[in-house]
């Protein structure tokens, strides 16, 4: 599929939606090609390779909006159609609108003309790469899912207030999910994951490496102590645990009345020192893009600075509800309705050392995975500390199993006590490792 | 298409399986009264998988004509050559199986699309309604529908012709309950195998408005629980997802050669004589259990597996490749979401069989502990069996008797610990599952279930 191919693709479900029966529409086409190879228990498993444009449309009849999709490209017509059906069906909503055009500027580096020769061969090779790397730390290591991945996409949205944007977009991910045994003892599993935009910068390695160590850190644990106090969580374990706050952000959430944060503009909602970024244009984030699912622009927005609540994230739907700027958050594929929701996420690191976090610790918990329930709502998360470490006295005691850590996401942000300059990125989420306060700990 | 398929598949060199599938699914969810989505949509295409030189290949297309098929085969083949160096362990071969042929279609006189989108809508907006005017408390209100119908064909050179029709709507209800900036939320929702008066003869769908809505209310003034070790009754929803997401992935042939705690465990105790847990393609004991399978994705008929029996491990979760590996009989338990997924080894209807003992007499025999009913957000487990799930409605039990409600339970353990524990079994049975779905990489519409059970596991709470 040629970007001009998709382009006359979303031009025609666009003309069929006016044809038969809407007054506004919005195309969006995606062209995906991607292959992947993947390895289970220890041995190459199967390569794939897919090929697929999807088509999205959205119809509007006044403030009504329906939408549908298909992949069968010979079924356009039956699309357009059955968007402007469901429209008919359903009630209106006076905030169903489109983003009219804005300039939108091409994100460098987000697609490598090298990605075009990638192969089969290629990606055989990098997962063959992970799966060595993996099992050379340690015999005791069992690969159990590892998988690499190269995609390369096209883009392209289309609507009748005159917005058309295009791009082409490369992305290399890779995976490995491995645990340690040692006899009857096995390990927890543990999950690592890198990505990246160009061919030469893939680096599977440390990805390998260090879900080994993960696996390997947690066998032959103990079980712990019950007590309240001192957690440091790793990136992985920031991830899901501070799920609740992309929720909280969403302006989608504020109109449903589900966000504690409706009325905290401009308040503080964090210490000082906690600063939350959603960046579009992230330069390696796997959702970098130039436009949004409706065609607007991406850019940086601060959304905590300095402990105090900025903004929330806004699509077309919610900036015309709150009568706002669009932040350019909506997210979605051809698939799905434009819904509202972060880019790459960002807690911008502290200035101290994670090592130093560690050695001003008494008596505490070093998490690196979260097992378990944050309640988008109430904020209350209570689940098993993966892979954790008791310290004691400023140094790492001891691996621990079976441990339950509970408390509240959002007494945590008001309390929490440190942030490391150390960062990693978790799939779409960038987080430092943060010592929490206050946290009740459960030795099963 | 299939008389397509079988004479491409005549004349292909080597072991071939392609399998077109399109997919239609409708998507409604109303929230506080306002329509957020009126959707459809149409996934179909080709995904084809060769076995060449002990390797697999696989590839998909959305170019369904005779040309488009030959071009994803080559594709596939070729996938599996490259690969070939690379492979330590070769497949020797495909264990044998009963291939299926012919047509399956879910059984159900009142198909879904002979109800109109406008009859959908309103049931949902009707739903979201009675939510939101349950309490004054009720801060947010959502409800919706969903359905996904399918029409498959697989067809293997090894025997396999089938032609397949499913069916599964789904609704979900929704309520978040506030009060002095304190919000809680209840939800509840059910799914079948087959239409729409099935659907809405499986629970009423005002009664899945009210129990969210009472639920999330109810909350509002729970306390937490504390932290540790009890005796616990857990209901048919709780059985399911343990026997599901803690035992079952734990059997899956991959995840046991991956390097899981029950690579040895075939003919040990693993659990109190009074559990039988099986995973089937059919729905025993109840109808309309949302992962009814008739015919696998690799084209074999599939059977009831009983995976632990009277306590003692009998069988993993195997598709062909790995039932050849093991020298045992395939289980028909290789799924693919949609047409561009694999197949892999997937659960379907997973349970533990009813046993003898009435509700009141399992709780009746607490003198302190909890009644703890479906799973809350989330559940996740390891290849260890240790598991943490969060819980929907957990109250205590003290002297015998259900008492107060608390909020934020989870429960946690190792999952072969827990039914190890089980000192009683209930005599009732019940799929709570059926909006459910499992991932894997890939999706798949699984069911879970049993009776209510008596075991001791960990309450995660809050240190005084």
């Amino acid at each position: 599929m040629t970007q001009q191919n998709l382009l006359n693709l979303c031009q025609q479900a666009l003309d069929l939606a006016r044809k038969h029966g809407a007054d506004r529409a919005e195309v969006f086409g995606q062209a995906t090609r991607a292959i992947t190879s993947a390895v289970e228990k220890d041995d190459l498993q199967i390569s794939k390779s897919l090929q697929e444009t999807r088509i999205g449309v959205r119809a509007f009849i006044g403030t009504q909006v329906g939408f549908a999709s298909t992949n069968d490209l010979t079924k356009l017509e039956d699309a357009a159609v059955d968007a402007v059906t469901l429209a008919k069906a359903s009630p209106g909503d006076p905030h169903n609108v489109l983003p009219d055009p804005a300039d939108i500027q091409p994100v460098e580096g987000l697609s490598d003309p090298a990605a075009e020769s990638f192969g089969t061969a290629d990606a055989v090779k990098q997962a063959i790469r992970m799966l060595e790397t993996a099992k050379s730390v340690d015999p005791r290591v069992i690969v159990g899912e590892s998988e690499f991945s190269a995609e390369l996409r096209d883009r392209l949205l289309l609507n009748t207030s005159g917005v058309e944007a295009g791009e082409r977009s490369s992305l290399f991910t890779y995976s490995t999910l491995t645990t340690a045994r040692d006899g009857d003892v096995v390990s927890n599993m543990a999950f690592k994951f890198g990505a990246t935009r160009s061919v030469g910068d893939i680096d599977v390695d440390p990805i390998a490496r260090r879900s080994s160590e993960d696996a390997l850190g947690s066998l032959g644990a103990q079980k712990g102590t019950s007590f309240v106090g001192q957690v440091l969580l790793d990136p992985y374990a920031v991830v899901s645990l501070f799920s609740p706050l992309p929720f909280q952000l969403s302006a989608r959430n504020v109109l449903r009345g589900m966000s504690r944060w409706k009325d905290a503009l401009g308040e503080s909602v964090a210490v000082p020192g906690f600063n939350l970024v959603d960046d579009g244009r992230l330069p390696g984030g796997i959702a970098t893009a130039a436009f949004d699912r409706e065609g607007v622009p991406h850019r940086r927005l601060p959304l905590i600075v300095g402990g105090v609540l900025r903004s929330f994230l806004h699509n077309a739907y919610t900036a015309h509800a709150f009568g706002v700027p669009n932040t350019g958050n909506a997210i979605g594929s051809a698939g799905t309705l434009p819904a509202v929701g972060p880019t790459n996420w960002t807690i911008v690191p502290g200035d101290i050392a994670k090592a130093d976090l560690i050695r001003e610790m008494k008596r505490g918990l070093l998490v690196s995975r979260f097992s378990g329930n944050a309640d988008p709502i109430s904020g209350d998360f209570s689940g098993v500390a993966k892979a954790a470490y008791l310290i004691v006295d400023g140094k790492i005691d001891r691996a621990v199993a079976g441990t339950l850590i509970a408390g509240n996401v959002f007494e945590a942000l008001k309390t929490l006590s440190g942030i490391s300059r150390e960062t990693e990125m978790v799939l779409n989420f960038t987080s430092p490792s943060l010592r929490l306060e206050g946290i009740s700990i459960t030795a099963e | 298409m299939q008389k397509l398929l079988e004479r491409i598949v005549a004349t292909a060199s080597g072991w071939i399986e392609l399998r077109y599938q399109a997919r239609s699914t409708k998507r409604i969810t109303v929230r506080n009264g306002n329509l957020e989505e009126s959707s459809s949509a149409l996934l179909a295409g080709l995904g084809v998988r060769a076995l060449v030189d002990g390797v697999f290949g696989f590839a998909s297309t959305t170019n369904v004509s005779e040309r488009g098929i030959l071009e994803a085969i080559e594709a596939a083949q070729a996938a599996a050559r490259t690969s070939a160096g690379a492979k330590k362990e070769r497949i020797k071969g495909l264990a044998d199986a009963p291939m299926a042929t012919g047509t399956f279609a879910v059984a159900t006189d009142d198909p879904l699309d002979a109800h109109s989108l406008e009859e959908k809508l309103a049931l949902v907006l009707h739903l979201d309604e009675r939510i939101r005017s349950a309490a004054k408390e009720i801060v947010s209100s959502s409800a919706s529908y969903g359905e996904i119908q399918d029409e498959k064909i697989i067809v293997t050179s090894d025997g396999a012709s089938a032609h397949i029709f499913d069916s599964k709507p789904e609704l979900r209800a929704l309520a978040v309950a506030g009060r002095n900036g304190d919000q809680t939320m209840g939800h509840e929702s059910s799914g079948v195998t087959g239409g729409w008066s099935d659907l809405l003869g499986i629970v009423a769908p005002e009664k899945l408005a009210d129990v969210a809505s009472k639920l999330a209310v109810d909350q509002l003034s729970a306390p937490h629980p504390e932290g540790g070790g009890s005796v616990v009754v857990l209901d048919p929803g709780l059985v399911g997802i343990l026997c599901h997401e803690a035992i079952g992935h734990t059997v899956e042939a991959d995840i046991v050669l991956g390097g899981a705690i029950t690579s040895d465990k075939i003919g040990r105790i693993v659990a109190s004589e009074l559990v039988t847990l099986c995973d089937s393609g059919a729905t025993e004991y109840s109808p309309y259990a949302v992962g009814i399978l008739p015919v696998d994705d690799e084209g074999v008929l599939t059977q009831r597996t009983v995976i632990i029996d009277g306590g003692v491990m009998r069988s993993f979760l195997h598709n062909r490749e790995t039932a050849a590996h093991y020298g045992v009989a395939p289980t028909g338990n290789a799924r693919a979401y949609v047409y561009s997924d694999d197949p892999i080894i997937r659960m379907r209807n997973t349970y533990i069989e009813p046993g003898e003992t009435p509700l009141e007499e399992l709780i009746g025999g607490v003198e302190n502990g909890y009644y703890l009913r479906e799973l809350g957000m989330s559940g996740q487990a390891d290849s260890n069996a240790e598991f943490m799930f969060g819980v929907r409605e957990a109250h205590r039990i003290v002297g015998g008797k259900v008492g107060e409600l608390v909020r934020g339970a989870t429960i946690s353990g190792n999952a072969f610990d827990v039914l190890k524990s089980v000192d009683a079994v209930g005599d009732d049975f019940a799929w709570e599952h059926g909006a459910g779905a499992c991932g894997k990489g890939q999706a798949a519409k699984v069911d879970a279930g049993g009776p209510h059970i008596r075991c001791t596991l960990t309450i995660g709470g809050r240190q005084a």
